[in-house]
């Protein structure tokens, strides 16, 4: 959707010399990479944490996923996308049982590019406390700023962060919700660089709208967002309902760009988090307990 | 306020005691070993909030499992 730098723009901010983190924990991880849609024999030039990857499809359609030197690297289809990862991973992409609920429409939302840490953007997606100011009149409008109390945790049965019971009210939650009401949400980080938002569904109120962040990590300041959604909502249309997702990100986008640090401090240092910022205190506490420290700032500068 | 965890890193009093100034709270750590430290706290409910909300991230080398919290039993009538 977005204009598209060639890798090498957009390469040259890898990880900076004076570290060398280990990384493995999340080099075993399974990443977006593309879109199933888009597979084709030519392939898609990318870049997964610093190694320049190809995504391409062959006739029948199958993906395959080259690393740098050529090696062939795991391979899987989920959501719409293509996964992959440099290294082994040793579990399967998490589950969204929702992917597989009849009736659903399924929206491949396409890719924004943003130069910042894909724990940045996840985290990001995780703030509610940005709504009015960042997606005003859309996702939230002053004078309705106050956060209110709400359940962060990771859970351990899971090993995933989740935030729960997570209401606010938004003057246009969706591209189907017609007046403002107010919106309850859930949120769901299963993997370093992927988060579920579960969202009230106006057309169905015993189910949730999901929508996901799938962050294909580039650098350790550089990202593809993929977002996809599994929807109730069987009279927008699929152009607008891409267009509606695309804008909020664009929002997104254009914070997250001039976030100070780069990369996502997982000391809070010259920070104050606040009770509002549970669910990104969460989030980060995970990432520390797994050494997800990938597009991470470890010491408070 | 009541912190567990893997608290043995030397950074973690000095980290307490930044924050705590910053938030402009009154404390005193009355007990510290590798696994609990004990902290006392004077100052509005919301900035104790924060402090809680702050040490439970902590500093890189640190690992908190739980913060508990109980009002310090200075009112008597
Ligand atoms: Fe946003």
């Amino acid at each position: 959707m977005t204009a598209q730098t060639t890798l090498q723009q957009a390469m040259p901010h890898q990880a900076p010399p004076h570290q060398a983190p280990p990384h493995q924990a999340m080099i075993d991880e399974w990443y977006p990479v593309g879109l199933v849609s888009q597979l084709d024999r030519s392939g898609r030039h990318t870049a997964l944490m610093g190694e320049p990857i190809v995504v391409s499809g062959d006739d029948a359609g199958n993906p395959l996923v080259t690393g740098g030197n050529g090696r062939i690297l795991p391979v899987k289809v989920r959501y719409g996308h293509v996964w992959s990862s440099l290294g082994t991973p040793t579990k399967d992409i998490f589950s969204i049982p929702e992917a597989d609920q009849p009736g659903r429409r399924f929206v491949d939302v396409g890719v924004v590019r943003v130069r910042c840490s894909p724990l940045r953007a996840v985290e990001n997606f995780l703030d509610i406390a940005h709504f009015p100011f960042v997606h005003t009149d859309v996702l939230g409008a002053e004078p309705h700023t106050e956060v209110q109390n709400y359940t962060a945790e990771i859970r351990a049965d899971v090993d995933e962060v989740w935030a729960t019971q997570v209401k606010f009210y938004q003057p246009q939650a969706s591209k189907s919700a017609s007046g403002g009401i107010t919106t309850e949400y859930m949120y769901r980080v299963p993997a370093p660089t992927c988060s579920v938002l579960y969202k009230t569904c106006p057309p169905r109120p015993s189910e949730w709208d999901v929508i996901t962040l799938f962050v294909q990590p580039l650098a350790e300041d550089l990202c593809d967002v993929w977002p996809w959604m599994a929807l109730f909502d069987d009279e927008t249309s699929m152009t607008d309902l891409i267009h509606f997702q695309q804008m909020i990100f664009l929002q997104d986008r254009s914070i997250l760009e001039n976030q100070i640090p780069r990369l996502l401090p997982l000391d809070p240092g010259m920070e104050i988090p606040t009770r509002a910022d549970l669910t990104s205190i969460a989030y980060r506490r995970w990432l520390k307990r797994h050494d997800y420290t990938y597009g991470a700032q470890l010491v408070a500068r | 306020m009541t912190i567990l965890g893997d608290l043995g890193a030397a950074s973690f009093l000095p980290w307490i005691r930044r924050h705590a100034d910053r938030l402009g709270l009154a404390q005193t750590v009355s007990h510290a070993d590798d696994e609990r430290i004990e902290l006392e706290l004077d100052g509005p409910e919301e900035l104790i909030d924060m402090m809680e909300v702050g040490c439970l991230l902590g500093p890189i080398d640190v690992w908190v499992e739980t913060i508990g919290r109980e009002p310090l039993a200075v009112q008597t009538s």
